[in-house]
């Protein structure tokens, strides 16, 4: 929920709608909706990319910028939050984002939000597995969540990094535990992975 | 003189000869000055290909030359897209196309085709939230921003105008209305009511209305204002914000950020 690093240092651009005052008011005809629920959904990855926020709990982000606009005093309201967050994990939100245990009404409605599906950070991990070198070596979990060597992933240029984090490419180091367990389960169906090793000291070897 | 004149039988010959013989005249001078024409025309039209070909970069790149240019070619009666819906590939060398295709080379002519997909694209992503009516200006914006394929592209009012111009042989039903002070392009064939237009005019001098404000100013009766707002509502072509004293309705135009 709480930045779990410390943020990049560029401030958070708002979208333009963010500053348009029925944004802030789920529409009631359809067509318009739709067009309002993507603008959020985009919204919301953004900021949590941005933020590097991987689980988002509804009620506490109600009262941060994301949800409200002090200058224009809007907020969004906890319905229309949730019914944005619901069309997020729905198929024609792109499941952008995943009820946490029960849903809507448990746990103040916390939400995974995929920024990054676990198929495509999968994907971030394979390749920066790849281009570290880091085939067929035995990695514990904690490394490559919290060691140094993750920090900006490997040895890749300069221009590379900038390049590869401007489109939110990098970063997996902090990533939240459970979602980098399931994106470790990706690639060891994909049959690239091999997961051993109890709770606490878990390893990981790549092929 | 008197000979000249002629009396009796004879003044009737002298007089046809002296009309046939005005009559040729007039055609022979009549064809001179066509044929003068026509030279003028040929070279004319030489020149302002041989310009046109000369400055085609700077054509395509300066949007206010362009802009100037086009008003050149329309003061001169020259339409630059006319025709343009029989054009095919490699028509800007010699075979049947537009005027602008013929006389400019193909270059200029594709601009225009391409800024005009640019345009439908732009309106038709927008659609959703403005009910398919955006001002020309926002559309130069987005059209600028080039989030769509081969990046942004410069260009004027003046242009979008013209691109929405060359739809019109594919009866697409794109149109340009004028909304206040605002030109729009309206991508859904759907007239506004006078009523529609007027609150449409009001949230562009005032930011939004409620239906309040328009009873005030405009001296409608109650169900009046609510009619026509939610008509508004449900062509998607203003939003709602519930969060204020009394509903407030804006126009989606200034948010103008899909897209994003």
């Amino acid at each position: 929920m709480a930045p779990q690093h410390s943020p990049p240092a560029s401030a958070f651009t708002y979208p333009q709608s963010y500053s348009f005052p029925p944004f802030f008011t789920l529409q009631p005809n359809l067509q318009t909706r739709l067009s309002q629920l993507r603008k959020w959904s985009r919204l919301i990855q953004r900021y949590c990319r941005h933020e590097h926020i991987f689980k988002l709990s509804l009620v506490t982000a109600l009262d941060t910028t994301l949800f409200k606009n002090a200058s224009l005093r809007k907020r969004l309201s906890l319905n229309d939050a949730l019914q944005v967050v619901d069309w997020m994990t729905r198929d024609e939100g792109g499941r952008r984002a995943e009820w946490i245990d029960g849903g809507v009404e448990a746990n103040g409605g916390t939400v995974w939000v995929f920024w990054k599906r676990p198929e495509e950070w999968a994907d971030v991990v394979a390749s920066w597995v790849e281009e570290t070198g880091q085939r067929n070596t035995v990695l514990t979990l904690y490394e490559l969540m919290n060691g140094e060597m993750t920090v900006g992933q490997g040895m890749i240029s300069r221009e590379q990094r900038l390049d590869m984090s401007a489109h939110g490419m990098l970063d997996f180091h902090g990533m939240d535990a459970e979602l980098f367990h399931r994106c470790l389960a990706v690639l060891v169906k994909r049959g690239k992975a091999q997961v051993f090793g109890s709770e606490d000291q878990q390893g990981v070897k790549f092929f | 003189m008197s000979a000249r004149r002629g009396v009796g039988l004879s003044a009737f010959q002298n007089r046809s000869s002296l009309s046939t013989s005005y009559a040729t005249h007039g055609a022979s001078l009549r064809s001179t000055h066509l044929s003068s024409l026509q030279t003028q025309l040929s070279v004319f039209q030489s020149l302002l290909h041989n310009f046109a070909l000369q400055h085609a970069d700077t054509i395509i790149s300066n949007p206010s030359f362009r802009a100037e240019f086009a008003r050149m070619c329309n003061a001169i009666g020259v339409d630059p897209l006319a025709g343009s819906n029989v054009k095919g590939k490699g028509v800007g060398k010699g075979g049947i196309g537009s005027l602008w295709a013929k006389v400019l080379g193909g270059d200029v002519n594709d601009f225009y085709f391409e800024l005009a997909v640019r345009v439908v694209e732009v309106c038709r992503g927008s659609r959703g939230e403005n009910g398919g009516l955006l001002g020309v200006e926002e559309c130069k914006e987005q059209v600028k921003k080039g989030k769509g394929i081969g990046g942004g592209m410069d260009v004027s009012d003046d242009d979008i105008l013209r691109a929405v111009k060359s739809l019109n042989p594919l009866g697409s039903g794109f149109s340009i209305v004028t909304v206040g002070r605002k030109q729009m392009i309206r991508s859904i064939p759907k007239e506004l009511n006078t009523d529609q237009s007027r609150v449409l005019e009001a949230i562009q001098v005032l930011g939004y209305v409620t239906a309040s404000m328009l009873e005030d100013n405009l001296g409608w009766e109650h169900a009046r204002a609510e009619t026509v707002i939610e008509d508004l509502l449900a062509d998607s072509l203003v939003w709602v914000d519930l969060q204020a004293p009394e509903k407030e309705y804006w126009s989606p135009t200034f948010m103008n950020d899909f897209e994003d």
